[in-house]
This record gives C-alpha cells, sequence and structure tokens, in this order.
C-alpha cells in the first residue's frame, strides 16, 4: 500500500517533524545529564509525569495562568532534579558506573507509585488555555502548540548551548564532561555541576510533560516509562550528550517513524525505529552528529564494574542449600509458596543468563526479556506445530535462543559501554515487534493458546511440586555448568574483556568469538527458561515478555552482584518474592519496593554477594 | 470510601509489622457494610491490576464490586452471611496471576475467582484454576479461547462475535457509510474483534479500505491517520478503549479527516469526553451500558453508583458489578462447595446484569450471549442515544 501522490509525504514529513519535536523535549534534557555524568536517566520520564500532575494542579486546583504554571512545573521540577542528585545519585559517586543507572530506575518506580496514590492511575485532561488556530499545511494543519512546542525544544537547547559556551558555570560543566577528576583538580566544584546540570535537565523535563500532556490532552502516572524510552532513543541517534545532536536525532527519530508508517503500517512504527537505532549505533557507533573527536577510552576504565571482594560459599554450604532447596516440597506443602519459589527459579535462569553477559563480560543487556520470549515461541511452536514432545521441545527451544540472541546482538558486539545496553534495550524490542507482526508464525496478538504442560511418559508434571522442582533441577544443572565454565580459563578470558578489551586483545583474546560464545549460553540458559514459562503459562503472547521484565532481570543480577552465579540465584528469589511479601500492602508494595531497590543500591552497591 | 481507606491503613500495618508470612495473608478485601447480613463470611478471589499500567481498570472494578456487595449484604448476603472479596494486585502480569492463583486455589475459604485482566494474565492461571476446581470466572476476557481451557472456567465477557456485527449493522446499515477505515488496537482483544468486524462489515455490503492496528502505548496518530485518509474513506471505525480512542479523534481533524467516526462500546466513558474534548463531538457508538438508559437494573446501578462514589461509572465498573452479581447467585445456588458453584452455572437464570439486562449462562461455550446495546451519539459533550440523523456525508 504505497501511497501514490506526493502530496501524503509532505504530511508525513511534517507529522513526522510534529512528534520528533516531541521527543526532542526529553532527548535534550537526557542528552545534558549523560553529558555531565555519563548517566542514561531512567528517573527522566518521571520527572516528565511529575512536570505534568504540576501543571494540573496548578491550572484545574490553583487556577493560575499559563506563564505562571509552567514557572512553577520548571521550578518544582528543577527542585526535584536537584533531590533526585542529592538523594540518589551523589551518595553513589563511588559505586560502580551501573549503580546510578539502577538508582535512577529504583527512583522513577518510587515517583511513578507515588503519583498512582495521589492522584489514582485514572488518566486525566490538563486544560489547555492556548488559541484554537491552526494553520494549514499540506492535506492537515499545526496549530499553536505544536509551534509552542518546537519553541521550547529549539529555544532551551539555544539557552543550553548559549550556557555551555558562554557561562563560567557552563564552562565548568563541560570540563566535568570531559574528566571529572581534571575538572575538580581546577577547583571545579563538580557536585554543583552536577546539582546545576540536573536542575536544568528536570525542569525542562517537567516543562515537556506539561506540553506534551496538554498536546495530547491526557495525563497519567504511567505516561514517562514509554516517553523516556523514545527521548533515550532518540538521543542516542544524534549522539549522546550532544544537545543539538538530541534535537538532530528527535526530529530524524520522528521522521523515521511516520515514514516507516507511511510504507508499511502502523504496526510497524516502533520496529522501524528501534532497527534504525541499531543500524545507526553500528554504522556510527557515536551517533550521527558527534564530533569525530573523542577522547579514547584509558585502560581499565571501560568497564562498568567495580572491583569487590565476592562473598565465596564454602562448597559444603552451596550443595547443603541445594539439598535444603530440592528437600523444601517434601516439607511445605503450600502451592503458593512452592509456586512462588518456582517462579524466582524460573526467573533465576534469566538472571543467570543476564548475569554471564553483564557481569561478566561486562555487556549489560537491556533487552534480556527478548531471549525469554525466543525461548518461550520456539518451544510453544515446535511442540504445536511441528509435533515435537515437550521434552525435546525445550533444549532445542534453547539452542534456538542461542542462534538467534546471539545472531541479534552480533552487530552490536562492536560497541561497549551504555552502547550496548541502549542496542540490547532495542533487540528486545524487535523480538516483540517482530513476534507482534510475524502472523503466518507467532498468530500475532492473539498469541498462542493451549501450549501443553510438560510431561514424563505421558504424566503432565502440572503439580504443586513440580512448578517447583523442574525449574529448580534445571536451574542446578544449568548454575553448575556457568559455574565450571567460569572457573575455566574461559571465565578469566570472558573477565578480561570487561577489565580492559583493549589489552584482552592485545594478548590475542578475539573480542567477537568470546562474545559471541557468552551470548550463545546465556542465550540457550534464558531460552529454557522461556520455554518452561511458555509450558507452564499454557498461553503467550507478545505482551507476555515486555521489556520491564528486562529492567526485572538487570536489577537482580545487580542486586546479587554482577557475573555472580549464586548472586543470581539470590536475586531472583529476593525479587520475585519482595512484591509477593508485599502483597498484603496492595496499592503500595511497588512502592516499597522501589525504595527497597534504592535502599540496596545505596548500601550495597556492588550486589548482595559482590561481584565476581 | 472510609472503608477502603481503613482497609489500606490496616494492610500497610500488617505489611510492616508482620505481613511478612508468605501465605499468612492479610484479607484487603471489602468491609462492605453488612447490614442484614451477619455471621461467617463468605468469599470470592479477584485476581487485577492495582498497580502498574492496567491500575486504572483494577481501580473501577473495585468500585463496582464494592457497590455490588454493598446492596447483597444489605439484602440479607448470601442465605445471611455476607458477601466479600480479597483483590489481589496481579499487575495484569502472568508471573503474578499465577502465584495468585496457586495462592487461591489453596485457600479454602475462595469460593471462586474473578479476572485477571487481560489474556495473558488470565490464561497463564486458568490451568491452574481447572486442575484445582476452582471456578475462573472472567468478566473481561474476550479472547475467543478463554473458556476452553476447561469446565471451570466460564465467563461473562461480551463475546465479540455477538458485538461486532452490531457494530457493523450501526455503521453500515444505519449510518450508510460504504468504504471504512479501521484502527484496531493491536492486541488479543483489538485484533479478534477487528476480523469480525471486517467480516461483518463485508457481508453487510460495505468496503474495508484500511485497517491499522497500533500499539496500546501509542499516542501519536498523525500518519496512520494520512494513511488512513489517502484510503479515502468515507467512514472511520475504531475499535479501541477510551483514552485511545479519544487521543485518536483528537488528531482526525489536524490531518484533515472529517469522516463520521464509529467506536466500539468499551469507549463508553466519561473519560472518553474529558480526553477527547471538543474531538469526539459527534462520534457514534454501541455501548453495552448507558447510564441514561431507561431499563430499571440500570437506572437502579447508575443512582447507587452516583450515590456512593460521587462519580459518573463507566463500563468497566458496570462489568465488575455484574461479575459480582454472578458471583453471588452461583454462590447461593452452589454452597460452599467449589465443584457445586461450577455445577450452579448453567442452572443459574436470568441474574439481572447492568450489561446483559439479565444473563444466563450456555453451558456449552460457558459464556452469557443476549447483549443489550444502544446506539449512542455524542452531543454537546454527552452520550446520547442516537437520533437516527445519518451525518452528511464527507467531501
Amino acid at each position: 500500500m504505497l501511497p501514490t501522490s506526493l502530496g501524503p509525504w509532505l504530511d508525513y514529513t511534517i507529522n513526522g517533524l510534529v512528534i520528533g519535536n516531541i521527543y526532542a523535549l526529553l532527548a535534550v534534557g537526557l542528552a545534558l545529564i549523560f553529558g555531565v555524568s555519563h548517566l542514561i536517566n531512567f528517573a527522566h520520564g518521571s520527572v516528565y509525569m511529575v512536570g505534568a500532575y504540576i501543571g494540573w494542579l496548578c491550572v484545574t486546583q490553583l487556577a493560575l495562568p499559563l506563564p505562571v504554571t509552567f514557572v512553577v512545573v520548571a521550578a518544582g521540577c528543577g527542585l526535584l532534579g536537584v533531590v533526585i542528585e542529592r538523594v540518589g545519585l551523589r551518595p553513589l559517586r563511588e559505586a560502580p558506573r551501573i549503580a546510578p543507572l539502577l538508582a535512577t530506575i529504583g527512583l522513577s518506580v518510587v515517583m511513578d507509585q507515588t503519583a498512582q496514590l495521589l492522584f489514582s492511575p485514572d488518566p486525566r485532561a490538563p486544560p489547555t488555555q492556548l488559541p484554537a488556530w491552526r494553520i494549514a499545511v499540506g492535506g492537515g494543519s499545526i496549530g499553536a502548540l505544536d509551534l509552542l512546542i518546537a519553541g521550547v525544544g529549539v529555544g532551551s537547547a539555544a539557552l543550553l548551548y548559549g550556557f555551555l559556551r558562554f557561562t563560567r558555570l557552563g564552562w565548568a560543566v563541560r570540563a566535568t564532561a570531559l574528566d571529572r577528576d581534571a575538572a575538580r583538580q581546577c577547583g571545579v566544584d563538580v557536585d554543583k555541576v552536577n546539582r546545576t546540570v540536573f536542575a536544568i535537565a528536570s525542569a525542562l523535563g517537567g516543562v515537556s510533560g506539561l506540553l506534551v500532556g496538554m498536546y495530547y490532552n491526557t495525563i497519567d502516572p504511567n505516561m514517562g516509562f514509554q516517553a523516556g524510552l523514545k527521548g533515550i532513543v532518540a538521543q542516542l541517534i544524534g549522539g549522546v550528550g550532544n544537545v543539538p545532536g538530541a534535537i538532530a536525532g528527535s526530529l530524524l527519530l520522528g521522521l523515521i517513524e511516520s515514514y516507516g508508517i507511511a510504507l508499511f503500517g502502523t504496526s510497524y512504527r516502533n520496529l522501524f525505529a528501534f532497527v534504525a537505532l541499531i543500524v545507526i549505533l553500528v554504522l556510527r557507533p557515536n551517533g550521527l552528529f558527534a564530533r569525530a573527536r573523542r577522547l579514547p577510552p584509558e585502560p581499565l576504565t571501560g568497564t562498568f564494574i567495580a572491583p569487590s571482594r565476592p562473598v565465596v560459599l564454602p562448597r559444603w554450604a552451596v550443595w547443603g542449600l541445594a539439598a535444603a532447596a530440592l528437600a523444601l516440597p517434601l516439607a511445605v506443602r503450600q502451592p503458593y509458596l512452592l509456586q512462588t519459589l518456582g517462579n524466582a527459579w524460573l526467573f533465576a535462569l534469566l538472571a543467570l543468563s543476564l548475569t554471564l553477559v553483564a557481569g561478566t563480560v561486562g555487556q549489560v543487556s537491556l533487552g534480556h526479556a527478548g531471549l525469554l520470549a525466543i525461548g518461550a515461541y520456539a518451544s510453544a511452536l515446535l511442540t504445536l506445530d511441528a509435533g515435537v514432545p515437550v521434552l525435546l521441545a525445550v533444549p532445542l527451544a534453547g539452542l534456538v535462543a542461542a542462534t538467534l540472541g546471539t545472531a541479534l546482538v552480533y552487530p552490536a558486539f562492536r560497541l561497549r559501554g551504555h552502547y550496548v545496553s541502549i542496542a540490547t534495550l532495542a533487540v528486545g524490542e524487535i523480538v516483540t515487534l517482530v513476534i507482534l507482526n510475524w502472523e503466518s508464525l507467532t498468530r500475532g496478538p492473539i498469541g498462542v493458546t493451549g501450549i501443553p504442560p510438560l510431561a514424563v511418559a505421558g504424566t503432565p508434571l502440572v503439580s504443586g511440586q513440580w512448578v517447583y522442582w523442574v525449574p529448580l533441577v534445571v536451574l542446578l544443572a544449568l548454575a553448575a555448568v556457568q559455574s565450571r565454565l567460569l572457573d575455566s580459563h574461559l571465565g578469566r578470558t570472558l573477565r578480561a574483556i570487561r577489565e580492559d578489551d583493549i589489552a584482552a586483545r592485545s594478548y590475542g583474546v578475539e573480542l567477537d568469538r568470546y562474545k559471541a560464545l557468552a551470548f550463545a549460553v546465556a542465550g540457550f540458559v534464558a531460552g529454557i527458561g522461556g520455554a518452561l514459562m511458555a509450558h507452564f503459562y499454557s498461553y503467550i503472547n507478545h505482551e507476555t515478555f515486555p521489556a520491564p521484565v528486562s529492567m526485572l532481570a538487570l536489577t537482580m543480577v545487580i542486586l546479587g552482584g554482577l557475573g555472580n552465579v549464586a548472586g543470581a540465584v539470590l536475586g531472583a528469589a529476593v525479587l520475585v518474592g519482595l512484591p509477593e511479601l508485599f502483597r498484603a500492602a496492595a496499592e503500595y508494595r511497588m512502592l516499597i519496593y522501589g525504595i527497597v531497590l534504592l535502599l540496596l543500591i545505596r548500601f550495597r552497591p556492588q550486589g548482595l554477594l559482590g561481584t565476581v | 470510601m472510609i472503608g477502603p481507606v481503613l482497609s489500606r491503613r490496616s494492610a500497610v500495618f500488617n505489611a510492616l509489622a508482620g505481613g511478612l508470612l508468605l501465605a499468612g495473608a492479610v484479607l484487603a478485601g471489602s468491609p462492605a457494610a453488612a447490614a442484614n447480613a451477619t455471621g461467617e463470611p463468605l468469599w470470592f478471589g479477584v485476581s487485577g491490576p492495582l498497580t502498574g499500567p492496567g491500575a486504572q481498570y483494577g481501580a473501577q472494578w473495585k468500585k463496582g464490586f464494592d457497590l455490588a456487595l454493598d446492596e447483597i449484604n444489605a439484602a440479607g448476603g448470601v442465605k445471611g452471611r455476607p458477601l466479600r472479596y480479597v483483590f489481589e494486585d496481579s499487575q495484569n502480569d502472568p508471573r503474578q496471576s499465577i502465584a495468585i492463583a496457586q495462592k487461591f486455589v489453596a485457600d479454602p475459604k475462595i469460593l471462586i475467582e474473578l479476572g485477571d485482566f487481560s489474556s495473558p494474565a488470565s490464561m497463564a492461571a486458568s490451568p491452574i484454576y481447572q486442575r484445582a476446581g476452582l471456578v475462573q470466572f472472567g468478566f473481561t476476557n474476550s479472547h475467543p479461547d478463554f473458556t476452553r481451557t476447561g469446565d471451570f472456567v466460564w465467563s461473562n465477557s461480551i463475546s465479540q462475535a455477538e458485538e461486532q456485527p452490531n457494530v457493523a449493522d450501526y455503521a453500515v446499515n444505519s449510518l450508510k457509510l460504504k468504504r471504512l477505515a479501521v484502527l484496531h488496537l493491536n492486541t488479543d482483544w483489538g485484533r479478534t474483534s477487528k476480523d469480525l468486524f471486517v467480516k461483518a462489515a463485508t457481508e453487510r455490503g460495505a468496503e474495508v479500505v484500511a485497517t491499522e492496528g497500533y500499539l496500546p502505548e501509542e499516542k501519536d496518530f498523525r500518519s496512520t491517520l494520512v494513511r488512513v485518509r489517502e484510503a479515502n474513506p468515507d467512514g472511520i471505525v475504531l475499535i479501541s478503549y477510551y483514552a485511545d480512542g479519544a487521543a485518536i479523534a483528537r488528531q482526525l481533524k489536524p490531518v484533515g479527516l472529517t469522516q463520521p467516526v464509529v467506536a466500539v462500546g468499551s469507549v463508553y466513558s466519561p473519560k472518553f469526553l474529558e480526553l477527547g474534548g471538543e474531538a469526539v463531538e459527534g462520534v457514534h457508538t454501541r455501548a453495552n451500558f448507558f447510564p441514561a438508559e431507561p431499563r430499571p437494573e440500570v437506572q437502579r446501578f447508575v443512582a447507587a453508583y452516583r450515590a456512593k462514589h460521587n462519580e459518573e461509572p463507566d463500563a468497566f465498573s458496570a462489568y465488575a458489578y455484574d461479575a459480582a452479581l454472578v458471583a453471588h447467585r452461583v454462590i447461593e445456588a452452589g454452597g460452599t462447595d467449589r465443584t457445586a458453584i461450577r455445577d450452579a452455572f448453567p442452572r443459574v437464570k436470568d441474574i439481572p446484569s447492568v450489561i446483559f439486562g439479565s444473563a444466563s449462562f450456555d453451558p456449552a461455550t460457558r459464556r452469557v450471549s443476549g447483549v443489550r446495546n444502544v446506539k449512542l451519539v455524542v452531543k454537546d459533550g454527552a452520550f446520547a442515544l442516537w437520533d437516527g440523523g445519518v451525518p452528511a456525508p464527507a467531501h
């Protein structure tokens, strides 16, 4: 269904710019924060949501005029930014680089949940006080708000550019961005710089939330996550930490999406956006508009992971714990407890897989749920469409996930640090979107129903004990294999890549091969986990393994200690168990979960059992 | 709203004080005023979203349940015993809904389970309920395979096979639209509905010139609507919920679309009007639930809902209200035995229902048929009964 005339292309272009405008509002703030603190701020989307609600309160409850509302929103969110920096991030200055990233995820949970408790989850309509005139362009029209959004986006970018270029504080910000330690030695108050940057970026984020809320005439407590994600993608396309680049990247992302819809239809929209992101990351890892001159990575600083002394469980303790875990169903017969722990073991498979690539090899993946989805669909479809017995389908699904997962992440192997995370995030989204759109294979949004349960000799293993035992036995076996691998020369090589890939390469380590090996093992483990989930759930669709599952997996891994096999299991048990423990607190439990996460990051950033 | 606030506080207190027992669940149920019903309460379990992206639907459910239980218990409950519920938050997530399922099936006081919200969360739990012999009663589960898991899975969710031909009738026969563009949520519900709608519309002699599926979190529809515009339809059909339906309606004019819009009944909500503003003026919908409808069961529900919650009910609170009435009747008929409750489903006839008028279950499909609906149009910022006026053709 190609559009036949040129007429609509003008409209598609304008629409792309209109939505790109909106992405730019968030991307600019994200770029500023990244530029200074090398942090992908996942809390930015929540600040944007808070800004929308402050604006809504000002207009509807206090009846403030619009300009005053904008000032209040900017001030309120600027203050919030300062608080976030002070409470959530400054204490983590000396912590491993991954800790602040996680802290922003925790802060985002806390803010979203608080907003939901205060304002209810219902969407609300913020009243606009803008004139209703519209300018006809092409077959459509644009209104006052479109122009205002463009004005705020470009205006704030120009102001920031001037600030960074012509003021002393701006110089300090740039100096800090280039080299924090050197800046500090030159007398730059790095804390002040960080505070300023967070205040500016958050003020802008809050104003964006209000503007976008007015634009779509709807605000809700969960509006931040998707918006933040698009902002992150946009600033990566433009080049992280590059403010003018973020605007260009946003407009480009808008155009890519709009043309994608034009050519292939609406359901391919995000697929287009994420494929474009991967292509750009692979071809121009620093973004389209990055200056070629970039400081080369210094030895031993390419890593996310701070060294720490891991807690080493003695061998007898490991055996004892495993035996106790295996024997538990003999003593405890509560199906709810067994199911919860069974879930924990299934997620421990995911965490085990992620701790290998994120912890041991240092390739922090944010799209790991994609591997679960591949495994789940592979096993379900092999069983239902190809008639493969379940017991055979599960390991085959592991192989499929290993192969596909490695192939999908392969283009990202040449990337480093945050870029790997974002590329894998994109891969995860791509997997979901392909599942949604490849209907002839995956049945699209209808999903796969009637997936048979695991069965041995015709007896389905579905009772309370089996939902516990099957994942546990698989987990113990795979964890043992992974521990053996990590104790071998392979483990040392993988850790060498993590610590310093340049040094590793100069010792003759073929980076791509070892990364591929790690992703293959990880894909196999996660694929098995996904396959088991499919057979326990009996129904899966593209929404069964959404992006937050990837975040959850990463949280488990970091909580347990990066690269730590026992830590992954512990992290999964804690994070699957915590929300269940707080179940009695109903509406409050996600809030409690967020706070607990923040406390853990604050007081034990190397994870409970330490990094290996 | 004193009751729920109290229960929240006590729940938090318990969580902090000693709620760390996995199974020692604190009852976060509704302390509905049991004016006449006294004695040992009877319980149903609810698995649904109270936090996370689907939380607003769970919040609407609660309001519907609370109202229904107020009425039931004021009228003597179940043979003198009050009916109550335990609401477990699943976040609309299959991982949590299966744990909740295990919890409910192991808890002897739970007589029947209601929910979950979406298909992945609900259908992952179905085998557990089926094997354990606890009825899973889904009231928002229109997935065509939902009740196929087994004889313990029942639903009074509106069957799209019945609903979509009604919508097609409205668009094609009543509004005389012949070239339709369909925008649908790309979920199992939206997709099933779209296929059924396209079939029904084609059978009625209309042509479907464009179909566009969009993701639930989508907010920008301009380019989608340009695509629609290029297909040159004379009417636009929305298979949407209220938030996304309103968002689409708001973006019609900016891309130059002025064709009449027909939306499925799930947009029926005061929120649709609030979020859509002037843009939803003239939108047609065939709603299963309309507060101004003179049917007595609707009028009683609406009046009581306004009195209790001080706001307008929407379709999701009406579904929950109906579901609680069904739970009441089957528990009354089946007693405290789970299997007897299942066996009661085909026997209970003509349960008063906001959505169906009166509901009876078909033992073959384990669903209810005979959904009521009215033709509505948004007029002067409110839903009004359609007066039979055919909109002037666009262009």
